[in-house]
């Protein structure tokens, strides 16, 4: 059984590498010049079930498990990695949510279009004074009959500019604090909501995010996912979900840097040989290939514990603040090998050397993930 | 008329070291050349109706596997041939074996193959097989249309295509580049190998003895393989943007790259 699913596993990597080596690899470089999202591309990876890795196949996705979805996540981040961004997002903080908290009825409403890819989600968390510390939230949905009138103004949305389903994390008791924040969907049709303009990004520019804001959204009640007061829990389990995503996610870029500086020091001559006999080239090559390996083995170790249904918030901590500082360090090396054409956008790894920065930002700083780590550790021992 | 296909596959060899070949999973993938195959069986099918068989010889782990790719693609039933005695069977003894499995299948009306194998690049086994079987047999199929009368078939050379109209059963090799092969669905992975539809069949199954296939029944012996390495000579063009191009357009004409 178990050489069964590592063939299983196989075959997933090369179907979907081949996909993304043709579909996505010849437009990476434009759609991030032209900071475009690409709707051909996604329509048809929505139509192979990469919007839907995980949800269950009679909600319209693959019912693949977690490791699955890092798999894909990475693939598809090799390619490009603000495709691998929306994916991430639309997968784990976007559609798990509903899928995890969620009634009948609102799996039924909202994740088969979701799963499909023919609708795009989006995670509503950070506002222009909350980031990192969520409880400092100030949007509001106040309870008006069978409806809440929402008011919100979110920043730097992931997918912000296309989404179509958005959780709102946002307060209806703003007097309970941490306990007032709960998540009600909204969707993009409902009058009061309006997207702000793109924002000019370093890297990840085809990923269209952008600030969301919410003038009195009246929305039925029903739109309420789970309870009152739920938002942080949901919100915290989406987010160690999420990380699993994004370290796979640096993971790909990382792979992407390792094997454009592998193919460029094999053909680069110096000194009248290949810059991959130099020592200085190759002690940098095998620091990329070893850290690259150890970032998998942390991503695979917390998506078997999710698939096991073992506590993973720890692992996918690690796996994320490893995998994308690691993707920062490889990339760094893949334009020193490159040398000054590392620097140009002749050659790609400039853009993965953007590309990996934010990874150690977003979805959880590097900071906010060694005090997590630090918290576990030392109630451990 | 509804066509029911066999469409034979190979989980090919993606490296090689020397004459014994290790036919391990992980050094092996669903030969290339057969997807334009499953695509070209797939879209009968939806055309006409029918069903599509995939049928393969080899291994149980890597055979199965690309056969579970079939299966991803849309195929309705896998079927295996999986034998210790059938090593070192070359192209004549995988013929044998791929028809006496062919002729225990249900009633069949079209038998497709890949022109050729990435690994091994014979294109031996679907004309040798065609004829073990006593099939009609059209070669580099570039379309297949239902007629009044059977089928009619267009088959690409080089600067020419050829007509022909044949009463099924037959067998064809497809051209590769004949139809673009679909990309796998997430879905379509999750379920060929979650649920276990390939079938595997055993010499005994299909009426063979081992002295039939393998070495024995091989009438070719590879005695050694090396590989070589081929100088690459890298030529500058000079002059103008135009001149440039002219002179590149006529190097690739002499070299018979392009028409």
């Amino acid at each position: 059984m178990d050489n069964k699913i590592t063939e299983k596993k196989r075959v997933l990597r090369r179907r979907v590498r081949d996909f993304c080596e043709r579909e996505i690899v010849p437009i990476a470089k434009e759609i991030d010049q032209e900071a475009s999202f690409p709707w051909e591309v996604v329509d048809k990876m929505g139509k192979l079930g990469y919007f839907g890795i995980q949800a269950p196949p009679e909600l319209g996705g693959a019912g693949m498990d977690t490791l699955s979805y890092t798999i894909v996540i990475e693939e598809i981040s090799r390619a490009c990695g603000a495709l691998g961004l929306c994916t991430s997002v639309h997968n784990s903080v976007a559609l798990f949510p509903i899928l995890a908290f969620g009634s009948d009825e609102q799996k039924k409403r909202w994740a088969p279009s979701l799963a499909r890819g023919e609708k795009i989600g989006a995670f509503c968390l950070t506002e222009p004074n909350a980031g990192s510390d969520a409880s400092g939230i100030e949007s509001t949905a106040i309870r008006d009959g069978d409806h809440y009138v929402v008011n919100a103004n979110k920043a730097l949305v992931t997918n912000g500019g296309v989404a179509d389903t958005c959780l709102i994390f946002t307060r209806t008791d703003p007097e309970a604090g941490r306990r007032g924040i709960s998540v009600i969907v909204v969707e993009r049709d409902t009058t009061g909501f309006k997207t702000g303009d793109l924002e000019n990004l370093m890297g990840m520019r085809a990923n269209p995010v952008a600030s969301i804001r919410l003038t009195d959204c009246r929305v039925p009640k029903e739109n309420l996912l789970s309870k009152e007061g739920m938002g942080l829990k949901i919100g915290l389990a989406a987010l160690d979900v999420g990380r699993i995503g994004i370290a796979a996610q640096a993971v790909g870029i990382a792979q992407a840097a390792l094997e454009a500086s592998v193919h460029y020091a094999n053909q680069r001559h110096q000194f009248g040989v290949p810059i991959a006999n130099h020592q200085a080239i190759q002690f940098m090559i095998a620091d990329m290939a070893t850290e690259i390996e150890a970032s998998r083995l942390l991503v695979l170790q917390a998506a078997k514990l999710r698939d096991r249904n073992k506590p993973f918030s720890q692992e996918s901590a690690m796996a994320k603040l490893f995998a994308t500082e690691t993707s920062s360090r490889v990339t760094d090396k893949a334009v020193q090998i490159h040398g000054g054409y590392g620097y140009s956008k002749s050659y790609p790894v400039e853009r993965y050397y953007r590309d990996a920065r934010i990874t150690r930002i977003y979805e959880g700083t590097a900071e906010i993930h060694r005090m997590v780590i630090a918290k576990g550790v030392l109630q451990q021992y | 008329m509804k066509l029911n296909i066999i469409v034979c596959i190979k989980s090919t060899v993606l490296h090689a070291s020397g004459v014994n070949i290790i036919r391990a999973p992980e050094l092996s993938e669903l030969n290339p050349f057969d997807l334009p195959v499953l695509e070209t069986a797939l879209l009968l099918k939806k055309k006409l109706g029918g069903s599509v068989t995939a049928l393969s010889m080899g291994p149980q782990e890597a055979g199965a596997s690309a056969l579970c790719e079939a299966l991803a693609m849309g195929v309705d039933k896998a079927v295996l041939l999986c034998d210790k005695a059938l090593a070192g069977s070359d192209t004549l003894a995988t013929s044998t074996a791929l028809g006496a499995v062919i002729a225990k299948l249900d009633q069949f009306d079209l038998v497709l193959f890949g022109t050729r194998t990435c690994d091994s690049d014979t294109g031996h086994v679907g004309p040798q097989t065609a004829t073990l079987l006593d099939l009609p047999f059209i070669s580099n199929v570039n379309s297949i249309e239902q007629i009044d009368t059977g089928l009619r078939i267009e088959r690409m050379l080089d600067e020419y295509m050829e007509t022909y109209e044949i009463s099924p059963p037959a067998a064809l090799t497809i051209h590769p580049n004949s139809v673009q092969p679909r990309d796998i669905s997430l879905m379509g992975i999750q379920e060929a190998f979650e649920k276990d539809k390939v079938k595997t069949m055993s010499l005994a199954d299909i009426g063979l003895s081992p002295e039939q296939v393998g070495e024995t029944g091989s009438g070719t012996k590879v005695l050694s393989m090396k590989q070589v390495s081929r100088k690459r000579i890298c030529d500058f063009i000079e002059g103008t943007v135009e001149q440039q191009s002219d002179e590149l357009l006529e190097c690739l004409k002499k070299k018979g790259i392009i028409g």
